[in-house]
């Protein structure tokens, strides 16, 4: 999946386990797989079938049971938990199904946020910032909290804040779950604009249309690729 | 910066149940504040007010602390001469107490007036409208009870009256009629007039107690005690040891009590430790419910907020940040709290003050609570303590939860 040969992160034999009221649950069961850059990827399948557990350890979210996870040639297995937040805050941007915005804080100040958290200085961050939701279409929505936008501008701010910190890799779990068809076209032609771009993208979804969109789909049965 | 701005907004969020914890921790800031200031206060009110007659020793009777009972030193004027030899010693101001009647006062010129009018009559026993006084027997050169607002100090047929006095009327020039109550048996007989020379301030009365001061000798005579003191207090020499002093004189006089100005401190607190076994309960108590009610608001406000702390961790926030911003949440909180409830504290220590300032047998000049900074500083302190403390808790039990399994459950 990589050009150039150069590959963002890769999945060695993966498996990840977890145990739920006594039972054990095989929610990724030795999965390989390599996204490089340019990449776009989506994930898909039934639910439970491990598509957000896969994308949380392609982000350094969670750690696998076994195999291993590189990132940047990093092994993110062995790091510890602060190195990993690290890693995470200046290689990945992480957009979520519910945003997970903080609701006090305008637009501008939660896309400010992991760049504050980066060590930016305020006047670059205001800049960069400024310059991110303009570029997901929010220009006029800066000063906006997120309970005043719609659940389209909204996920367009959680994305402009994933992109905070120039991550080459961007996770989406389910980024259009909760946004209507025509918000969530939209959606997806924000990210093939931002993989144009150069941004590598995995999004783990249900949603067929964004599928589609994507360069690339894997398809998730049971915690296994299904060829 | 925007941590702040993040804690803040987050507290104005929900204005009521800030405002209900803010209102919470305040009562209780309140509260240790009063008990900060209660337990100390009344050892430094103590000490502030037998240092301010500038005398550094007291001696009393034997087992007895000054005036506790009605027993005197014998042979007082020897004692005193002894005393005042001893290199150590600069000044002896001996003293005698005892409670006399006063059968109402006469102004050159207008007669008889104030209590005791029209109830004038010889005999042992006290008349019905006659007032009680607290009599001091003083030598006016050498003393350290009043402090003189108006007029002169006491001379043979002359007295000092307290402030009390002067409310109800009597003024300088006046004349007062004292005689000795039954109970001093041959001396219930005797009474003397003396004409009010000054007005002065005694250190050491009680609420509403009217005292009045006149010659040693002439109290000895009116109630036929010659030659007795129910107290001496000892002015040292510059540069000595007090504490010292008082541990060489009293083995030297065993019959008698000396001790210095710490060493009365000391039996009055233990005599009074209930009042700081009191504060210190409340004090815990007050802090306990800072803690529980910070801790619990917190808590709820966490709970809250576990599925944007796990997606803030997974977009690679550190825990120091996270924990940083509930910490600056709790401790915005509690400073505005311990604002409020300083002044708060202040506030009702002042009505307390005034309920307390009436106990039996202190001198109205004790002050249970006395403000200091330092406790002020305490008991901000205290309550940003205990309520960042109580934040750190559900603080770090959100940090220690898997961010993948809490996006999990939070996700649908």
């Amino acid at each position: 999946m990589s050009e150039n040969g150069r590959v963002l992160v890769e999945a060695r034999d993966v498996k990840r386990e977890y145990r739920l009221k006594g039972d054990l649950i095989e929610a990724v069961r030795g999965i390989s797989l390599e996204v490089g850059p340019g990449d776009f990827l989506a994930i898909v399948g039934p639910s439970g079938s491990g598509k957000s557990t896969l994308l949380h350890l392609l982000g350094a979210v969670d750690s696998p049971t076994s195999g291993g996870v590189f990132l940047d040639g990093s092994d993110v297995t062995s790091m510890s938990d602060p190195e990993r937040a690290r890693f995470r805050l200046e290689h990945v941007g992480l957009v979520f199904q519910r945003f997970h915005l903080l609701p006090m804080l305008t637009a501008l100040e939660n896309v400010e946020l992991p760049m504050a958290e980066a060590g930016l200085s305020r006047r670059d961050r205001l800049a960069r910032a400024e310059a991110l939701l303009a570029r997901v279409g929010l220009a006029d929505r800066m000063r906006h909290r997120p309970g005043e936008i719609s659940g389209g501008q909204r996920q367009r701010v959680a994305v402009a804040r994933a992109l905070a910190n120039s991550p080459a890799l961007l996770l989406a779990d389910e980024p259009t779950g909760e946004l209507d068809q025509t918000t969530s076209a939209g959606m997806l032609e924000l990210f093939q604009s931002l993989n144009e771009d150069g941004t590598a993208i995995v999004v783990a979804t249900h949603d067929l249309q964004l599928a589609e969109g994507a360069r690339e789909q894997l398809r998730l049965v049971d915690g296994r690729i299904q060829a | 910066m925007l941590i702040f701005r993040y804690s803040a907004r987050e507290l104005l969020r929900h204005p009521a149940r800030s405002l209900l914890a803010v209102l919470g921790v305040a009562v209780a800031c309140a509260m240790l504040l009063d008990m900060l200031m209660l337990g100390g206060g009344l050892n430094a009110s103590f000490r502030s007010l037998l240092t301010s007659a500038g005398y550094e020793l007291r001696v009393s009777p034997a087992g007895t602390l000054p005036f506790d009972t009605g027993a005197t030193i014998d042979d007082a004027g020897r004692v005193r001469a002894a005393l005042e030899a001893d290199p150590a010693v600069d000044g002896v101001a001996p003293v005698l107490g005892s409670n006399l009647l006063a059968e109402g006062w006469e102004s050159p010129g207008e007669g008889r007036k104030g209590p005791g009018e029209a109830s004038r009559e010889d005999g042992p026993e006290e008349l019905p409208g006659a007032t009680r006084l607290f009599v001091l027997g003083v030598d006016p050169a050498e003393q350290g009870l009043y402090r003189l607002t108006s007029g002169t100090a006491p001379a043979p047929g002359g007295v000092v009256i307290g402030l009390e006095l002067a409310e109800e009327g009597v003024e300088i020039g006046d004349t007062l009629t004292l005689r000795a109550p039954a109970s001093f048996a041959d001396a219930g007989r005797r009474s003397g007039r003396y004409v009010v020379l000054g007005i002065a301030e005694f250190l050491y009365s009680a609420s509403g107690e009217r005292s009045v001061a006149i010659p040693l000798s002439s109290l000895a005579e009116l109630t036929d005690q010659p030659d007795r003191a129910s107290l001496m207090m000892v002015r040292l020499a510059d540069g000595q040891d007090p504490d010292g002093i008082a541990d060489r004189l009293r083995a030297e006089y065993p019959g008698l009590e000396i001790a210095s100005i710490g060493q009365l401190v000391e039996t009055a607190a233990r005599r009074l430790s209930y009042f700081r076994q009191l504060a210190a309960i409340l004090g815990t108590v007050s802090l306990i419910v800072t803690t529980l009610l910070i801790g619990t608001i917190m808590a709820i406000s966490i709970n809250d907020r576990y599925g944007t702390i796990a997606a803030l961790r997974a977009i690679g926030i550190s825990r120091r940040s996270i924990v940083s911003a509930f910490l600056v949440e709790s401790l915005m909180l509690c400073v505005v709290a311990a604002v409020l409830g300083l002044g708060l504290g202040l506030l009702v220590a002042g009505q307390l003050e005034r309920i307390l300032s009436d106990f039996p047998g202190l001198p109205s000049a004790i002050r249970f609570f006395v403000f200091e900074p330092d406790r002020l500083a305490w008991a901000a302190a205290g309550v940003l303590l205990a309520g960042v403390g109580a934040a750190l808790v559900p603080a770090i039990r959100a940090m220690n939860a898997p961010i993948a399994a809490t996006l999990h459950r939070e996700e649908p």
